[in-house]
């Protein structure tokens, strides 16, 4: 009880924010501007680098038959490329396959390094407060970045593959005149609605699973019996259980409904 | 009674965010009983398919988690709203 007397915050913290923020670690400069890299952007870094080596080595191994790593991936690629994209891409799946394998393992990097706890390992070993590393998919900016690009990617490619009015005309279904304005707005307006709901999905998921398990921890903290940090400690590896579930679910859901919407721009059928 | 009168008239004075953090937390119950009504209701009809054609078991439990992940995008996105509602003081 002393120990958490002295340092307020070993592995816990009273506000459950704390955690999930993204605080700037240093700054770049690059001619003329000031570029200020937070733990969220390291993180982004970090998956970039994980997934180079990961992929590099998977792609790497020869033979027909993948054994170990490159089975893994490939196994997952190959579900990710006949289930969920092939039927609504159709013969459009192998321009597009790319960008969908890339949504999901990016989503699913950043998902599980979020479940590391890299700034509680570096105060453990050095003792410094820090704020290293970081729920980078908890940060609304980073999944709305990605939400953008699917978006213009889906609208772009409707748009060269029939023309520009051609597109436009295509996003309602036809209905008979009188309701046709209704009709039209409403897919307009779902249509500019999609990538909010698909960053807004992914960022509320992992903030809330993260609040929760500091919020969790930091009971400890107000409590402070061995009575409450037991139950406390047994719901937080049941809620950090589910949250690996969550990662993969959730990374799995973007990558789907990437494609959904890639599929329904493309398609002719209205 | 009295202070219950005043501190009820302290809450939902102007200048005080009271009303706000109250409008807010209830909101987001009232969410929260629809989404879970929603996926509830979506969670059963899977297990009613599967009792009914156990062999295409993986299929409906695929869709069941779609739906299910999509019902809670909602869930989400009105739940940051009303977690917004706290904070607007203006």
């Amino acid at each position: 009880m002393n120990l958490i007397s002295q340092h307020s915050s070993i592995l816990a913290e009273l506000n459950p924010l704390e955690p999930v923020i993204s605080v700037p670690l240093f700054t770049i400069s690059v001619g003329g501007w000031q570029i200020i890299v937070s733990n969220h952007m390291f993180m982004v870094a970090v998956a970039m680098v994980v997934l180079l080596v990961i992929m590099t080595f998977a792609a790497r191994s020869r033979g027909m038959v993948p054994k170990g790593l490159r089975n893994l991936i490939e196994s997952v690629c190959v579900y990710l490329r006949e289930e969920v994209a092939r039927p609504v891409l159709g013969e459009n799946t192998d321009r597009y396959i790319g960008f969908i394998w890339t949504i999901f393992f990016f989503i699913l990097t950043l998902n599980l390094l979020a479940m590391i706890p890299t700034e509680k390992m570096i105060f453990l070993i050095t003792g410094k407060k820090n704020h290293f590393g970081g729920p980078a998919t908890a940060n609304i900016w980073i999944t709305g970045a990605m939400a953008a690009i699917t978006f213009f990617l889906t609208h772009i490619s409707g748009i060269r593959k029939h023309g520009l009015l051609k597109y436009l005309a295509s996003l309602a279904p036809p209905v008979p005149w009188w309701i046709m304005p209704l009709i039209y707005f409403l897919e307009v307006f779902s249509a500019l609605v999609r990538p909010f709901t698909l960053a807004v999905r992914l960022f509320a998921n992992m903030l809330a699973g993260h609040i929760l398990i500091a919020t969790l921890l930091g009971l400890i903290l107000i409590f402070k019996n061995y009575g409450v940090a037991s139950a406390s400690l047994a719901f937080v590896v049941f809620i950090s259980i589910l949250e690996l579930f969550v990662a993969f679910l959730q990374a799995y859901i973007f990558a789907l409904l990437s494609s959904l919407y890639i599929g329904s721009s493309i398609t002719s059928e209205h | 009674m009295a202070g219950f009168e005043s501190s009820m008239l302290a809450v939902l004075s102007p200048g005080n965010s009271g009303l706000a953090i109250f409008g807010g937390i209830i909101g987001c119950g009232m969410i929260i009983i629809g989404a879970s009504i929603g996926i509830g209701f979506i969670g059963g009809k899977a297990v009613e398919a599967i009792a009914r054609q156990p062999e295409v078991a993986g299929r409906i439990l695929t869709t069941m988690i779609i739906a299910g992940a999509l019902i809670e995008g909602v869930t989400f996105f009105a739940l940051v709203i009303g977690f917004l509602a706290v904070n607007w003081t203006h």
